[in-house]
């Protein structure tokens, strides 16, 4: 698989802290997952992949494109869509206004084609009917579809997303699934989240980052695989030292040892992150 | 009117042909008025009605361009930049007031010097002439960088990041404050002349501010240059004896001197306005 | 930009509301219903522009043109004054009289009809089904108006059948007011001679 996107040994710093400690990985066409507690340096890999910050070291590759040279970068930028984590909006300008500001900055001088487009993005995100309506009076959920809507404008080939989930209702992240399930046919799409149940149903593969480096990059049933034997169901809860908790079903499932009376259960994603989080998985769990 | 019966697939087609007599025509097209089922029985290309739509809700669904953008059309800029200078955030009533509002009251701190008399050591005109040029730094501080713009990060990805916004909006600003200081300037008590005396100040120090935030972020070069604008002001009058030594001839022509050497240095140093710029030399192995 | 909008959201519209409910989102400023508008009506308006005028461009010019004013208009139209369909037309018609007025054209644009008519397709063909429908929506004024001369029935068709003032029948057949009112009052004089 040739990659469309490789980073090699990425470091970055803010003042003495070590956000990111040298990440290597590599990503194709499809869609790539890529989970993390807080403050594992996931928003600053994609803002460095999104060239809105500059690494202190390291290779990066993208599209064929390296961001370190300045005409590189801007050509770069034509082809790639990003949300942030936090999108940001001008509140008294309305939906379409917003969008196609957007629009210009990603160079869409001509008006019919950028109204065109602004359009097409805003139906593809369910916004079309909201294309009048000021940002301030948008729902949560609906101001992240809008930046969702921003990130497509141009039809780029990588896709960057920044918990595009956040916010959203069951339904609206299940249509947000089939969306992206269906960019990642043709484009390179990577995401961030905190919800394995994403990267279960969505992802061709995952990167799993800790402490600034990435302790997993496979398929989503590798990550699982590696919880093969450590994972267990019983009736009665464990003792409280146990990483566990209560199934819709009332047993307890756990990650680790074997509790008495505890039978194998079948490993999943959510369960092979938490062990790969170790003495985090508590408090993420 | 008959309601049950409908027109046959056949008779239709001949009618959207031109194979029918026109009688016949006229018939069908009662018809047409009052069944809805044969209307959409008309067949159609969907290429052509999406076509057809997408140029409707063009002309009926488009934003109405907001005052900034009219008025920014309308002296000849073109259309994208005139939107997006519009967006910016300076640009806002909020920034356009408070200038309105500065220039308003150092027009009227001039005239209340000047008709007070010699009972006044300053110059009526001083107040003015040291506000006029910090004008546009602060609507440069105001007009880029995270900490203003709600949409910067989204920006800083796309291809107008950098310089290209930055610099674009820096020069809407600068032209924005000298139209309206220089609409004030005729309002002034004194001569013409001295009353003109910003100008150069004025874009000596945006100039400045520029250069510097190739170093640091906008509004702190701006600030940075305000305070030194101010105190050398201050300080100038105070040793000299004279508040308007800064402004004299000489000063002007070091002032033109320095925005002339400082802008082909803030275009050489524009690519530190991205932030993705790396910030230190690489060397070229990344040509690979 | 509309000046004024109602503070509450109209119904949800969708393919099966009836034209009424959809002007009335349309008034209420949503895209969406217009666009079903369209959906609906823009093949018959093109079958029936077609007919009175042969330049496609310029028919499709009028479309457009009939659809923004229907968005900048919706609010006249009133449910009593008959089918959505037929104020449509109304609007569509007058609209292709201005496009061909801008375009400047003569005669060579409209009453395609008469072009393609095939000299085989006369009252020989006429099937069963056609003598119905000539019957049932004209009765015995079908029959006369056929025998009409073109030109004639031309006048009647933009004056009576279209709605049209002599002004913008005129404009439409590409003949002068004068020869468009005398055509009327002779059409007329033979109808009536017809059906006596």
């Amino acid at each position: 698989m040739e990659p469309t996107v490789s980073v090699q040994e990425l470091t970055k710093r803010f003042g003495r802290k070590v956000v990111l400690d040298g990440p290597t990985l590599r990503l194709g066409p499809g869609v790539t997952g890529l989970l993390g507690p807080n403050g594992a340096g996931k928003t600053t890999l994609l803002r460095i992949l999104a060239t809105t910050l500059a690494p202190d070291g390291g290779r990066i590759r993208a599209l064929g494109l390296d961001p370190a040279d300045r005409a590189q970068r801007t050509e770069l930028r034509r082809r790639l869509g990003y949300l942030p984590q936090d999108p940001g909006f001008y509140p008294h300008f309305t939906v379409f206004e917003l969008t196609e500001y957007v629009a210009i900055l990603k160079e869409l001088n001509g008006r019919h084609e950028r109204h065109r487009q602004v359009r097409r993005v805003l139906a593809e995100v369910d916004l079309a009917d909201r294309a009048r309506t000021k940002v301030r009076r948008l729902s949560g959920g609906m101001r992240q579809r809008l930046a969702l809507a921003q990130a497509l404008l141009g039809d780029p080939g990588l896709l960057i997303l920044d918990e595009p989930t956040v916010g959203l209702d069951p339904e609206q992240r299940m249509r947000f699934r089939a969306l992206v399930s269906r960019l990642g046919e043709s484009r390179t799409v990577l995401l961030s989240t905190h919800q394995t149940e994403d990267v279960a149903a969505l992802c061709e593969r995952v990167v799993v980052m800790k402490g600034g480096r990435a302790v997993f990059d496979g398929t989503p049933a590798g990550l699982a695989a590696t919880a093969t034997g450590r994972v267990w169901s019983s009736e009665r809860s464990p003792a409280a030292s146990e990483l566990f908790w209560r199934t819709a079903d009332g047993r307890y499932r756990t990650l680790g040892a074997r509790p008495p009376g505890a039978v194998p259960a079948e490993p999943g994603v959510e369960d092979g992150y938490l062990l790969l989080l170790g003495g985090d998985a508590r408090a993420t769990a | 009117m008959n309601t049950q019966w409908h027109l046959p697939g056949e008779l239709i087609e001949r009618y959207t042909t031109g194979h029918l007599e026109a009688v016949q025509v006229m018939s069908v097209e009662t018809h047409l008025m009052g069944c809805a089922r044969c209307r959409e029985a008309v067949p159609y290309e969907r290429e052509w009605l999406t076509a057809g739509w997408e140029r409707i809700a063009d002309a009926v669904d488009r934003p109405r361009p907001r005052p900034v953008a009219r008025i920014l059309r309308r002296c000849g800029v073109p259309e994208h930049v005139a939107v997006f200078l519009a967006a910016t955030p300076a640009l806002a009533r909020g920034w356009l007031v408070a200038v309105t509002a500065t220039v308003a009251a150092a027009v009227a701190v001039a005239h209340l010097v000047d008709s007070t008399g010699a009972a006044w050591t300053v110059h009526p005109l001083l107040f003015f002439l040291t506000v006029a040029p910090v004008l546009p730094l602060a609507g440069i501080a105001l007009a880029y960088g995270p900490r203003v713009d709600p949409v910067h990060e989204t920006q800083a990805a796309t291809p107008m990041a950098g310089s290209r916004s930055l610099l674009l909006r820096a020069l809407a600003v600068l032209v924005c404050a000298i139209v309206l200081t220089g609409l004030a300037t005729p309002l002034l008590p004194g001569p013409p002349g001295l009353a003109a005396a910003w100008l150069l100040p004025a874009l000596a120090l945006t100039a400045t501010t520029l250069a510097l935030a190739t170093r640091v972020a906008p509004p702190v070069s701006a600030a940075v240059l305000i305070v030194a604008w101010s105190c050398a002001v201050l300080t100038t009058g105070g040793l000299t004896g004279d508040g308007l030594v800064l402004f004299s001839p000489a000063a002007q022509i070091l002032y033109g001197a320095a925005t002339v050497l400082l802008i082909p240095l803030v275009h050489l140093r524009r690519a530190r306005f991205d932030p993705g710029e790396p910030r230190w030399n690489r060397p070229s192995a990344s040509k690979n | 930009m509309r000046p004024f909008l109602p503070r509450r959201d109209p119904p949800p519209v969708g393919p099966l509301s009836d034209d009424a409910e959809l002007l009335a989102a349309v008034v209420a400023g949503r895209t969406e219903a217009l666009r079903i508008l369209h959906q609906r009506h823009a093949p018959w308006l093109r079958a029936r522009l077609a007919r009175r005028c042969a330049d496609p461009d310029l028919v499709d010019d009028a479309i457009q043109d009939t659809f923004v004013a229907v968005w900048r208009d919706a609010r006249r139209y009133r449910a009593a004054q008959g089918q959505a369909a037929a104020w449509i037309w109304t609007i569509a018609v007058r609209r292709l009289i201005s496009a061909l007025r801008r375009s400047g054209t003569g005669r060579d644009v409209v009453l395609p009809t008469e072009d393609h008519r095939s000299p085989a397709s006369s009252a020989v063909t006429q099937s069963a089904e056609d003598a119905v429908l000539v019957g049932v929506e004209h009765g015995d004024l079908g029959g006369a108006l056929a025998r009409l001369s073109p030109d004639l029935r031309a006048a009647i068709q933009a004056t009576v059948l279209d709605g049209l003032t002599v002004r913008e029948a005129a404009h439409l057949l590409g003949v002068p007011e004068g020869t468009v009112k005398t055509r009327v009052m002779r059409a007329k004089a033979r109808l009536r001679g017809y059906l006596a």
